[in-house]
């Protein structure tokens, strides 16, 4: 290497310019694999899908892409009630299941002490066994002559010929049941975050522990309850299990829909067409809910 | 200071605090007047913050009494009590404004939109920080996030200001700049400032009155010029500055005299030596003493004779280390004043006055 003792040229040296370029490729290329498996596995499906879901024919004739949008319009029209359902569904399984974790998440992040790994260990126990045993073990809990059912009924919560079972209670029940780490977790992660001096502050500036709580540590703890409620929303939405073990066909979802239209009927375009409904729809209700929790004091 | 009332603003009455296996703060007496800009000075985990604590009401004492302007307030919760704290590491509320942050307390109380305004722009105003009203405190830099966390505890106008090191994280020039806004933001508002160091200078260029803390204990206490002169315990002495320190046996009581081991008498302030009997430990800061050529014949009453071992010329100063009999190496600050520049390997003479001697326990 030589030392440079004369006074840099003009403007940029070729070579800077040169390292300018690579510099500025680095994060395209970076990004670059990300954006292929996007493509590949993301973009070119969901194309797919809304192709399938303007054809006619079926299975064995084949499909003709012809534009037709009834697919579309029968969502609106023969599964309104599923639509409805599923949103309302998926709506009431967030709030319930946000009130359950928020409570929980505290208590382990501020109360745990040293047992906090031990409590974030049985709060995520039970995704250790299989999704379809943990629902059909609620079948066992709300059944006619389980105990909870007994008790409501003693208690005169149920009418004596009343059941949970079969119910859209049962469903949201067991939404709320599988979807409670989904929430929990990620509230606590933004409550533990928090610094116990913020909330020391607030109380030397005069806030009550409650004010401190609605003022500081509420507004901190935002980006874990609205990532905990995409996580418990989103699937919530078009879930169909709940419905098969602990519902009926009265409280059939969008999810049981899809599903019996692409593996039962095998009508591939309903299907698509239901799908990819769901999926707006599951956007617009996302959106509409992270505008009314969120502020925009939301820190990252 | 004529507004000084004889109750004080801070009472602090035998306040021990124990923590599970440790005793972090033991039996401490102290009254702070008011007005005041305090020092509690002291290394790191001798308590100092935990003395803060509880007077904030963020921590209870075990046992003892905290009293604000007469009134007892132990056991009272922090938003009960009026006084304000600037935290160590500021504390800002990440997801609010400057001007949120500033009125938060403000707002706690109750007090109306407009009267929030007017106090948060002047106060804003007051630590030059006006420009930045709209941004989120992640966007400001340390020194600008110190003065908003000042900013927010001053603007409650609270009758005691409680600051835990809140130049800690302040390069060295904005250090001393904020000591001295510090010192002028306290005078110009006129309330009690407690505040929490380790650093000895950054206490004396501010405080009317330091408390030195050691092992959860107050050793000393008193005005700057006051400890420092007559530090009374070796840690003091060691902590607020460089020192010589000696042995020497008291000859005459009523005169100060003693001697060195080998014999060589010293006097020193006679009202000084009170506790001490036989064996006493006496010292001598560096820049108390005067260097002099070997032949050099008026001299002050204090002298030791010995050899320049290193001389270290800094501009405002040159520093000696003089190996003496008898002591061993002392230092020396000497101011530039005249031509004799000793060597290492010079005789020399190195003379002092009486009453810059102190005596430690
Ligand atoms: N909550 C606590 N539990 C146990 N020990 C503590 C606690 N807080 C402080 N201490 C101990 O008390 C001593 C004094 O701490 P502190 O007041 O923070 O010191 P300083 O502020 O002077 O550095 C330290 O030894 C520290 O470890
Ligand atoms: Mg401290």
């Amino acid at each position: 290497m030589t030392v440079e003792l004369a006074p840099p040229p003009p403007g940029r040296s070729a070579a800077a310019d040169r390292a300018e370029t690579r510099r500025r490729r680095v994060p395209y290329l970076l990004l670059a694999p990300g954006l292929v498996w996007l493509f590949i596995f993301y973009v070119i499906p969901l194309f797919q899908l809304l192709r399938m879901a303007l054809t006619t024919g079926n299975l064995q004739a084949g499909y003709v892409f012809d534009w037709v949008w009834e697919n579309f319009t029968q969502v609106f029209t023969t599964y309104q009630p599923q639509l409805l359902r599923s949103l309302v569904f998926a709506l009431a399984t967030t709030m319930i299941t946000l009130l359950i974790a928020y409570p929980l998440a505290y208590a382990i992040a501020f109360r745990g002490g040293r047992y906090q790994s031990l409590f974030l260990l049985l709060l995520l126990m039970p995704l250790l066994f299989p999704f379809l045993m943990r629902t059909l073990a609620w079948r066992i809990i709300l059944a006619d002559q389980g105990v909870v059912v007994q008790t409501l009924q003693n208690i005169g919560l149920l009418p004596s010929n009343g059941r949970l079972l079969a119910t859209g209670w049962a469903v949201v029940a067991g939404l709320v049941y599988n979807f409670l780490p989904f929430m929990a977790l990620p509230i606590y992660v933004s409550l533990e975050k928090i610094d116990n001096r913020l909330i020391e502050a607030a109380n030397d500036l005069y806030s009550t522990p409650f004010t401190a709580f609605r003022k500081v540590t509420l507004p901190l703890s935002m980006p874990g309850v609205i990532s905990g409620s995409l996580l418990t929303m989103i699937p919530a939405a078009g879930d169909y299990v709940n419905v098969e073990l602990l519902g009926n066909p009265q409280q059939a979802m969008m999810g049981n829909v899809v599903q019996n239209k692409f593996l039962n009927i095998i009508d591939y375009p309903a299907a698509a067409a239901i799908s990819f409904t769901l999926m707006v729809a599951i956007v617009i209700l996302v959106l509409v809910y992270v505008r009314s929790v969120g502020t925009e004091d939301l820190v990252a | 200071m004529d507004t000084r009332t004889d109750i004080p603003a801070v009472e602090l009455d035998g306040v021990t605090k124990e923590f599970a296996d440790f005793t972090a703060v033991y039996e401490l007496n102290l009254a702070i007047g008011e007005n005041t800009f305090f020092a509690l000075l002291g290394p790191s985990g001798c308590g100092k913050t935990t003395t803060l604590r509880m007077i904030g009401g963020f921590e209870d004492p075990t046992t003892g009494v905290i009293r604000l302007h007469g009134e007892d307030v132990t056991g009272q919760k922090p938003y009960q009590r009026p006084v304000n704290t600037v935290f160590q590491s500021y504390a800002l509320f990440p997801h609010l404004t400057i001007f949120e942050n500033v009125a938060f307390g403000l707002r706690r109380r109750g007090v109306e939109d407009a009267e929030v305004k007017r106090r948060v722009n002047e106060m804003l105003e007051l630590v030059q920080l006006t420009p930045f009203i709209k941004r989120k405190p992640k966007q400001l830099s340390g020194g600008q996030q110190q003065r908003v966390a000042l900013a927010r505890a001053l603007v409650n106008h609270p009758r005691v200001l409680l600051l835990d090191e809140p130049l800690g994280a302040l390069d060295l020039k904005l250090r001393k700049e904020m000591q001295i806004e510090l010192k002028r933001i306290q005078q110009e508002v006129g309330i009690t400032f407690i505040h929490v160091t380790h650093d000895q200078e950054e206490a004396m260029t501010m405080a009317d009155v330091i408390a030195v803390m050691h092992q959860g204990r107050i050793e000393r206490m008193g005005e700057p010029t006051e400890i420092y002169e007559d530090p009374r315990t070796a840690f003091v002495a060691g902590f607020l500055g460089a020192s010589n320190m000696m042995s020497v046996t008291v000859v005459d009581r009523g005169s100060g005299a003693v001697a060195l081991n080998g014999g060589t008498r010293l006097h020193i302030d006679p009202s000084k030596l009170d506790g001490g009997d036989g064996t006493v430990r006496v010292g001598v800061r560096p820049e108390k003493l005067r260097i002099y050529p070997i032949d050099e014949v008026s001299l002050p009453p204090n002298v030791l004779q010995g050899t320049v071992t290193d001389a270290s010329f800094i501009g405002v100063s040159t520093h000696y280390l003089v190996e003496a009999d008898h002591i061993g190496e002392i230092a020396v600050v000497a101011q530039n004043l005249d031509d004799h520049h000793h060597r290492p390997g010079d005789p020399v003479k190195v003379g002092w006055l009486p009453q810059h001697c102190f005596v430690v326990a």
